[in-house]
């Protein structure tokens, strides 16, 4: 309702220099931000040139108050989105001090506390592991050698579907590898890699503990199993299917921490 | 719930709950257990869910979501109590058939029964289905009853009975003797004798001590660990705490791995019930016992599974074994003595003391007493989990409950003991299995795994899987297992690739018997065997490789595909399967495989309808290579 009020008090009215200073010293004093006032100045600009009051001298006036608020519109955005990121790191952090509380901040409990941040984020970010070596003041060549020893552990982000090819000695004697070599074929990527649309990543295993379905592919935590190799494609796409919100241009774009997790697209 | 602070407060509780039993009430078990899990019984769950509401019988009919009941092969599995039918294969669809057929009208449906494939007739009661009628399940008998959730129902099936023996009737020493007069031997692959071990532990001077549940099962082709620690955790937990008294531990760690997300909850789960109960805590039932249990998560490493490195993993160290001369019974866990233990060995421990030693020694063969679950997996027509008594045949556990080999195939081998274990040829399926019998042939006992393969697995490919597998999962510090698996991995990959010569062979056994002497733990002392037994007893398969041929037809470089001129009807199937567009050829006119192209996926073969793509092997194809 002020807005309105204000807008009133202008309409209709041509601005001297002097009025201009005026104006910006009256609105210095009252609490509205920058952006606000650049925004009501092109308001006013706006309804000046609604009622023909077009002139040269206003022309000018306009096309520089424009200029102004695109440039504080970007830094403000700039800001913004730093704010976000700071925030979302802080956030990471935080998250990772609550795992590491968890454990009672023992340096036994390392291991499970990667585990841990490698369940949360799919795999184990530096930020994290830099934070974990200094809470459980544990030098980073020690957490680094833990965290390439295991296979759970990850030092490069997944793609949003995590394919696991069962290559146990059940599977392989039911053709495990060909299923494997199936996938390979389909997704144009080989095993321990990621396709470079950060859709799936495709990992074999030794064993999931299923053997009766053995030949056995997991797709997240789905099961297929009884697979022959021709029917891995199909399988596979029609994880594509219906998933695509965002253009294959944007999803590049989009950092991955705003990129919709596999959850909650289903 | 309150605390049980006095053991007859325990047993007023279990007798309530017996008497609460209603054994007429009907009871819908559907398995839970992973290989079930896969086939998507979680849905079979919600439709009975779905159907019982709809109908207003929730009040009637009690549910239960029970642990694996080992018969993998026809999940998902539903058996109805009282009346004890067993259906296979269930779908959701099929739901509201069973509950008017059989719940309403107490009839079976006859189609989802499961049929004999002799005789074809059909079997409604799941005691009379040859796979479970011919086995012995003694520590896995009680998954298909369970609700691995509820204690209650652990108890009511004297669960923690064991227990409240030992904590009111027995020494810690009696316990011990008991168990050593029982012959209980280690039952995750070394077979050592299980009291022995508590034994040295106990005698250890240094405190505190600790026990391990080791459920790292990290062989390919083995689930039983997860399948007893999913369906039945109290087992193990009753099994930890009776030792944890006899040795005088108060803190016991359970390994799991990650891997088996199921198997972590419900132990977690376990833990926690157990702790209300009284059964975990400080002064147990007024005994004045402190006991504590840790669950820790395995990330993931073969070798972890080794008590030296897996104690190294609970301190939160690289899982990597360490010689030693001093046993870990003596000095394991922060250089304190520790007695770690397979979950299968500790599961066993409230049996012993519930029925005695002599009860347990009536089982099994005199060195090897009890019985062991297997894993049956591979080219078995019943692919699941086995309990029986030790010192059965290999041919009794394939034939009368594995159900043979599927598709008329032959049998050609039967690997125990997992990577480390050794591949038993044919001759020997009359063999008793126990821990010195199946040691004596070159393989062992390991933790239970047990693979069948057929005429089309080729020996030479399975002992460069396995060497392959271990060199990968060798943690590398010793050197004997790094370079040496390596150089086996290497030589092996030559004679299935076609370009190994005689004396590569005699190289690989020389090798063989190094690795086996000089590497530090058992991983790599033991990785040698698959080569060694399928030397011993196919050599004639790598001979055959050496001269270019690979016999089963399975190793790529050594095949070719070729398109019967006589058979072939011009349909165009296999050039439509084709991925790399080898195959030429017009339509109704005869086919042709460009083998420069070919990389043998063996999709035509899978694709033709008249049986007119051949698989050759052969010297030609060796000589076009070099």
């Amino acid at each position: 309702m002020a807005k309105e009020k204000t807008k009133s008090h202008f309409v209709g009215v041509r601005l001297t220099e002097k009025q201009k200073k005026a104006l910006y010293t009256l609105q210095k004093n009252s609490d509205l931000s920058k952006t606000d006032i650049l925004l009501r100045g092109l308001e006013i600009l706006s309804e000046y040139y609604a009622l023909g009051l077009d002139q040269p001298p206003l022309n000018i006036e306009l096309k520089k108050l424009e200029e102004e608020a695109i440039q504080h519109l970007k830094a403000l955005k700039q800001i913004k989105r730093r704010e976000e990121s700071v925030k979302q790191m802080i956030q990471e952090l935080r998250e990772v001090d609550e795992i590491i509380d968890e454990y009672g901040g023992e340096k036994n409990a390392l291991i499970q506390i990667l585990l841990k941040i490698q369940e949360k984020n799919h795999w184990l970010p530096k930020p994290a592991l830099l934070w974990v070596s200094e809470r459980l003041s544990i030098p980073m060549s020690q957490i680094l050698h833990i965290a390439t020893f295991y296979k759970s552990f990850s030092l490069e982000p997944h793609g949003e579907h995590l394919v696991r090819i069962c290559l146990g000695t059940a599977c392989h004697v039911r053709s495990g590898p060909k299923i494997l070599e199936a996938a390979e074929q389909y997704l144009g990527i080989r095993s321990g890699e990621t396709t470079s649309d950060t859709k799936f990543s495709l990992e074999s295993v030794n064993c999931l503990g299923c053997c009766a379905l053995g030949p056995v592919m997991m797709i997240d935590n789905e099961y297929h199993g009884k697979l022959t190799p021709s029917q891995v494609p199909d399988i596979l796409s029609s994880y594509r299917i219906g998933e695509l919100t965002m253009t294959e241009e944007q999803q590049k774009l989009a950092p991955i921490a705003q990129r919709p997790t596999p959850q909650q697209q289903r | 719930m309150t605390k049980f602070s006095q053991p007859k407060d325990l047993e007023q509780y279990r007798q309530t709950l017996q008497k609460q039993r209603d054994t007429k009430k009907t009871c819908i078990s559907i398995c839970s257990g992973t290989g079930c899990h896969a086939y998507a019984s979680e849905k079979v769950v919600s439709a009975f869910e779905d159907q019982l509401k709809k109908q207003n019988l929730t009040n009637m009919v009690d549910m239960k979501r029970t642990g694996c009941h080992g018969f993998c092969e026809k999940g998902p599995i539903v058996v109805i109590h009282p009346h004890n039918y067993c259906y296979v294969k269930v779908k959701p669809d099929d739901v509201p058939e069973i509950i008017t057929q059989t719940i309403q009208q107490g009839k079976p449906v006859n189609r989802l029964l499961y049929e004999d494939p002799e005789t074809g007739k059909k079997i409604a009661l799941e005691t009379d289905i040859p796979f479970y009628k011919n086995q012995t399940r003694l520590i896995f008998g009680n998954n298909r009853k369970i609700d691995p959730k509820s204690i209650d129902d652990y108890i009511t099936l004297d669960g923690y009975k064991a227990l409240v023996k030992t904590l009111t009737k027995m020494t810690p020493q009696q316990v011990l003797d008991e168990v050593k007069k029982a012959n209980l031997r280690g039952r995750g692959g070394g077979g050592f004798p299980t009291g022995r071990k508590w034994e040295t532990t106990k005698n250890a001077s240094a405190e505190p001590k600790y026990v391990i549940v080791n459920c790292d099962e990290g062989d390919p082709g083995a689930y039983m660990d997860r399948s007893l620690m999913e369906g039945n955790p109290h087992s193990v937990l009753e099994g930890l705490i009776i030792g944890a008294y006899a040795i005088g531990a108060h803190e016991g760690f359970i390994y799991v791995r990650q891997e088996y997300p199921l198997a972590v909850e419900n132990t977690e789960h376990a833990i926690k019930k157990a702790e209300e109960y009284g059964l975990l805590g400080k002064n147990i039932l007024s005994s004045g016992f402190d006991f504590t249990i840790k669950v820790h998560r395995g990330a993931g490493a073969f070798v972890s599974g080794e008590s030296s490195a897996l104690m190294s993993a609970i301190e939160g160290r690289v899982g990597e074994p360490r010689p030693k001369y001093i046993h870990t019974a003596v000095s394991g866990l922060w250089n304190k003595p520790t007695c770690l233990n397979n979950v299968e060995t500790w599961a066993n421990v409230p049996f012993i003391i519930n029925n005695s030693a002599q009860w347990f020694t009536s089982m099994g063969t005199p060195n090897s007493t009890g019985t062991k679950i297997f894993s049956l997996v591979g080219n078995v027509n019943n692919t699941g989990l086995v309990e029986v008594p030790m010192g059965i045949t290999l041919r009794e556990i394939i034939y009368k409950i594995g159900g043979g080999i599927p598709n008329g195939k032959h049998l050609k081998a039967v690997q125990t003991g997992g990577p480390s274990g050794g591949c038993i040829p044919e001759k020997y399926l009359d063999l008793p299995v126990d821990f010195d019998e199946l040691y004596n042939i070159g393989s062992m006992m390991g933790s239970g795994g047990m693979i069948v393969m057929d005429e089309d697995t080729c020996m030479v490919d399975i002992a460069r899987y396995f060497v392959n597998f271990l060199s990968q999962e060798s943690c590398g510090k010793c050197l004997p297992c790094r370079e040496g698996l390596r150089q086996m991995t290497r030589i092996l990959n030559d004679i299935t690739a076609g370009k190994a010569f005689e004396e590569d062979l005699e190289l690989l056994e020389d090798l063989s018997e190094v690795v086996q002497m000089s590497a530090l733990c058992a991983l790599g002392q033991s990785a040698p065997n698959p080569v060694l037994s399928t030397i011993k007893y196919f050599r004639d398969e790598y001979e055959a490789h050496l001269r270019g041929e690979c016999p089963s037809k399975v190793c790529k470089a050594l095949i070719n595909y070729t398109i019967d001129s006589t058979k072939c009807k011009g349909c165009g199937l296999c050039l439509k399967s084709c991925s790399v567009k080898a195959i030429s050829g017009e339509k109704k006119g005869i086919h042709h495989i460009d083998n420069e192209r070919c990389i043998k996926c063996g999709n035509c073969l899978e694709s033709c309808k008249f049986n007119a793509v051949l698989k050759t092997t052969g010297k030609q194809i060796l000589v076009a290579k070099r």
